[in-house]
C-alpha cells in the first residue's frame, strides 16, 4: 500500500513539473520566472494543511491520549515546517528578480516567516522534553494555541502591508488567471498533497518505530 | 500559609523593583544604541515603547512559577483540589497588575526622555496598552507553567512567546503609533479588535489547556 | 535574463534537493529500526535457545502495520 502510494505521488510530481516548466503558457507580465509559483503556492498550502492536522491531531491527543494522534501532530509539524521553509525560500527566489530584492515584507512572505518561527519553536519544545508523556502534553497545548493564532497572524499582517501601502505584486486570484495557468496549479496542488500525506505517513511510521524500540 | 502569601509578596517587590531598573536601562540601550537626535527617533517610538515592554514582560512573565519551583511548592500545586484553571485566573492576574506597573512607569520614562505630552492621548494609550497586555499576559502565564517544567527553560520561554505574540505586537505598535499622533480610537477600530479577539482566544485557550500543563 | 530561467531552475533545484534529502532521510530511517527490530528479536530467539530449561522469554509481537 505504501508503495502504491509513493508511485502515484512520484507521478503526480513528475505531471506537476511537466505542467509547470512545460506546458503551462509563459506569463505576460513576468516571463518565465512566474513558474516558480507553482513550486510557492502549492507549498504554503502544503504548510496549511499540514498544521490544520496538527491541531485536530493535538486536540485528540488531549482528549484521547492516543499515541497514534500525538505521532500524527509530530510528523505533520515537521513536514509543515519544511514545506514553510521551502515556501520561504521559494517565494525569496521568486522575488529577487520580480522585485529586486531577496526579502520584502510582503503580506505571505510575513505570514508564512512567522508560521515557521512559531512551529519550529514547537519542534524545539519537542526536542527539549525527554518524557515522552509530558512532551506530547505540552506539544499538543502549544499546537492549538499556535494553530488559533493563525488567523490573528493573517489579519495583522495583511493590514500591517496594505493599509497606507500598496498591495504587493503577486496576489494571483484564480479568476484573474488562464485556465491553463490554474490547471497546471491544481495538478500541482494535487501532487504536493499526495506528497504531504506519503511524507507524514512514512515520518509516523518511524516514530512508531522508534517509540518500539525504546520499549 | 500566612508565611506562603507574605514570601510572595516580598518576592514580588523584589521584582518590580528589579524589573523597574531593567525598564530604565533599557531606555538607556535604546538611546544609545539608536543615538541622541531626537528627531529621527520620534517616528520609532511606538515601536521602541512595545519593545521595552515585551522585554520587560519576558523577565517578569518567565518568573511566574519560580517561587514554586524554587520552594519545593510544586506538588502542592499539583495536588490542588479543583479546576486548576483557578490557578491559572491568578497567576494571570498578578503577572497583569505586574506588567501594567512596569508599563506606567516606563510610559513615563518615555514621556519624560523624549518630551512627549502624553496627556491628551492618556485614555487611548489606557485602552491600547491594558489590551495588548492581556494578550501577551494570557499566553505567557501558559507557557511559563509549561516552561517551568523543563530544562533550559530561561531558552525556550521567549522563543515560544514571541512568533506567537508578533500579530499582538503589530497590533499595539500600529494603534500606540495613531493615538501618539492624536488620532481618534475609532481610527484604529480593526487593531483595537484584533487586539480583543486575541484576548478572547488566548485566555480562553488558557483556562481550557491550563489543566493539561499542570498534570505531571 | 529577461526571462530569468536561472532563478526557475534555483528555485525547481532547490525544492528537489529539499525533498529528496527528507525522504532519504525517512527511508534511511525506518530501515535502521527495523534491522534494529529484527536484531533484537533473533537476539532474543538465539537466548532462549541457549539458556534450555528457564522461563520462555516474552518477545514483543510485531504489530500489525497500519
Amino acid at each position: 500500500m505504501r508503495s502504491l502510494l509513493g508511485g502515484v505521488t512520484l507521478a503526480g510530481l513528475v505531471a506537476g513539473l511537466v505542467m509547470g516548466l512545460g506546458i503551462a503558457p509563459r506569463e505576460t507580465t513576468q516571463g518565465n520566472v512566474q513558474r516558480i509559483m507553482y513550486l510557492h503556492v502549492p507549498s504554503v498550502w502544503v504548510a496549511y494543511l499540514a498544521f490544520a492536522a496538527v491541531l485536530v491531531a493535538s486536540i485528540t491527543y488531549l482528549v484521547r491520549r492516543a499515541e497514534a494522534a500525538d505521532r500524527l501532530a509530530h510528523a505533520s509539524a515537521e513536514v509543515g515546517v519544511l514545506f514553510t521553509g521551502l515556501t520561504i525560500a521559494t517565494g525569496s527566489i521568486w522575488g529577487k528578480p520580480t522585485w529586486g530584492t531577496w526579502w520584502t515584507w510582503d503580506a505571505r512572505l510575513t505570514t508564512v516567516s512567522i508560521l515557521f518561527v512559531m512551529y519550529l519553536g514547537y519542534l524545539l519544545l519537542r526536542g527539549m522534553i525527554d518524557d515522552r508523556e509530558r512532551g506530547a502534553r505540552f506539544a499538543a497545548v502549544l499546537g492549538i494555541v499556535a494553530a488559533f493564532n493563525i488567523p490573528l497572524v493573517h489579519f495583522s499582517v495583511y493590514w500591517w502591508r496594505t493599509l497606507h501601502q500598496p498591495p504587493s505584486l503577486m496576489k494571483p486570484g484564480p479568476g484573474t488567471l488562464p485556465g491553463s495557468i490554474v490547471t497546471a496549479l491544481l495538478v500541482n496542488f494535487a501532487a504536493f498533497t499526495l506528497l504531504y500525506v506519503y511524507f507524514v505517513t512514512r515520518r509516523a511510521r518511524v516514530l512508531r518505530l522508534e517509540a518500539e524500540a525504546e520499549a | 500559609m500566612v508565611w506562603k502569601d507574605l514570601l510572595v509578596e516580598r518576592r514580588s517587590k523584589e521584582t518590580l523593583n528589579a524589573l523597574f531598573f531593567f525598564a530604565l536601562l533599557l531606555l538607556f540601550m535604546f538611546q544609545f544604541a539608536l543615538g541622541p537626535d531626537r528627531e529621527r527617533l520620534a517616528g520609532t517610538l511606538p515601536g521602541l515603547l512595545w519593545l521595552g515592554f515585551i522585554l520587560s514582560g519576558l523577565l517578569g512573565l518567565g518568573r511566574t512559577f519560580l517561587v514554586e519551583r524554587e520552594n519545593d511548592c510544586w506538588e502542592g500545586l499539583l495536588l490542588a483540589p479543583g479546576d486548576k484553571s483557578a490557578i491559572y485566573v491568578g497567576k494571570l492576574a498578578g503577572n497583569l497588575l505586574l506588567m501594567l506597573v512596569i508599563e506606567t512607569i516606563l510610559l513615563v520614562l518615555f514621556g519624560f526622555f523624549f518630551n512627549l505630552d502624553l496627556a491628551k492621548a492618556l485614555p487611548g494609550l489606557a485602552v491600547v496598552i491594558v489590551l495588548g497586555t492581556v494578550a501577551f499576559a494570557a499566553v505567557g502565564t501558559l507557557f511559563a507553567a509549561m516552561t517551568a517544567q523543563v530544562r533550559a527553560r530561561e531558552l525556550l520561554f521567549p522563543v515560544l512567546l514571541l512568533p506567537v505574540e508578533a500579530p499582538v505586537l503589530l497590533a499595539t505598535v500600529k494603534a500606540t503609533e495613531a493615538v501618539l499622533l492624536g488620532e481618534t480610537l475609532g481610527s484604529v477600530a480593526h487593531w483595537l479588535k484584533l487586539l480583543a479577539a486575541a484576548d478572547v482566544v488566548y485566555v480562553a485557550v488558557g483556562v481550557l489547556t491550563f489543566d493539561f500543563v499542570m498534570e505531571g | 535574463m529577461a526571462d530569468n530561467w536561472s532563478f526557475v531552475f534555483a528555485a525547481y533545484g532547490l525544492a528537489l534537493i529539499v525533498l529528496v534529502a527528507y525522504w532519504r532521510f525517512l527511508v534511511r530511517r525506518e530501515k535502521e529500526l527495523s534491522e534494529g527490530d529484527q536484531v533484537r528479536r533473533l537476539g532474543s530467539d538465539v537466548s532462549r535457545q541457549g539458556s534450555g530449561g528457564s522461563e520462555p522469554q516474552a518477545t514483543a509481537s510485531r504489530p500489525p502495520s497500519p
